[in-house]
């Protein structure tokens, strides 16, 4: 029996080593279609990156609120042409820093023009009927 | 003819729960990367599987092309050990499948007229047809003559018998894991393998190789 069994391996190990012969020449067009098949069978196993829908629900409270503090504030700012009673807007401040900075206004208030200021003054303070 | 490599919708598996999705993507990755190689190491002795079943090329790729989809899409959880078994009892499973559709196939075309097999004038490319390796023409012509009579008698050999040869003999598997490929038991599949290899025997002789 174990001759036979001895016998019987060689013929195994013969016909495996031709038939692994015959797989190792395998054709590359037979090659490339197995790779083709084994990637569009590991394909399934890549997970789904669409967003499941009840997802898209849960930021919705959130982006509501969000949106309406958006829209009070375009609707309550002032608009560049429409500054409140009494405003002049940063140019007219700057205006007013320059005038303060600058010396010979108050040289000219004092030597030339001094009485028509003074005059001024004096109708500003006084009451409206004394105006008229 | 076929569906062959056709891609499968990716949108069949579930999807993660969030909080568990870079644990289950490195899990998925893992599994593909290690079916990968499983399936790199058995797709060429597969199809020479298939091949000498069917004695058809094109349904030999559909045939391991399917195993390979529904091994990935049923086994790929389980235990890598058990892909293999798994793996072939599929194939096999396919395999039969196709030489029952042959056969009603070629009892319903035995009543029309002959037709041209386009598969047989691609076949006949002898370009696509060439062998990968570099081998001296004596050594081709040798292990081509050896190749030819070993394919020849295991195309003669039952169903059951080629399967058990080829799966202890080419793919390597023990009588376990032939029996569970199979469907049968650990004494059918030594029983069929006997007889395999005294029929080779009988055929072949003590050819070299």
């Amino acid at each position: 029996m174990s001759a036979n069994d001895d016998e019987m391996s060689d013929f195994e190990k013969r016909t495996r080593a031709l038939l692994e012969e015959s797989v190792s020449r395998t054709d590359g067009r037979i090659r490339s279609r197995l790779n083709q098949a084994r990637h569009a069978a590991l394909a399934q196993l890549q997970p789904a990156r669409r967003r499941p829908f009840w997802r898209s629900f849960t930021l919705a409270p959130a982006a509501g609120v969000v949106a309406a503090v958006v829209l009070a504030v375009v609707l309550w700012a002032p608009r560049p042409g429409q500054l409140l009673p009494g405003a002049q807007g940063p140019a007219s401040a700057v205006e007013d820093l320059d005038l303060v900075a600058d010396g010979e206004t108050f040289d000219l208030i004092e030597q030339e023009d001094g009485g028509f200021y003074e005059w001024a003054v004096a109708q500003a303070d006084a009451p409206p009927e004394a105006t008229t | 003819m076929s569906a062959f490599a056709t891609l499968a919708s990716v949108y069949n598996t579930p999807v993660a729960m969030h909080g568990d999705v870079d644990q289950t993507d490195s899990n998925i990755n893992a599994r593909s990367r290690a079916l990968n190689q499983f399936l790199a190491g058995v797709e060429l002795k597969a199809f020479k599987i298939a091949q000498s079943a069917l004695r058809h090329e094109h349904d030999a790729l559909d045939a391991v092309q399917d195993a390979m989809l529904q091994l990935t899409r049923a086994y790929s959880d389980r235990p890598a050990e058990e892909w293999r078994p798994l793996f072939y009892r599929i194939l096999e499973n396919r395999i039969r499948d196709m030489q029952r559709r042959r056969t009603v196939r070629g009892r319903i075309m035995a009543w029309l007229p002959a037709h041209r097999d386009e598969d047989d004038e691609e076949a006949a490319d002898p370009i696509s047809q060439a062998p990968s390796d570099e081998i001296t023409p004596a050594r081709r012509m040798e292990l081509d003559e050896a190749m030819s009579a070993l394919e020849r008698a295991l195309q003669d050999l039952p169903n059951r018998q080629r399967q058990a040869f080829l799966l202890r003999n080419l793919e390597g598997l023990d009588v376990a894991a032939v029996a569970t490929a199979m469907g049968c038991s650990e004494g059918s599949v030594k029983t069929h393998h006997f007889r395999a290899l005294k029929a080779l025997r009988a055929r072949l002789g003590e050819f070299s190789t």
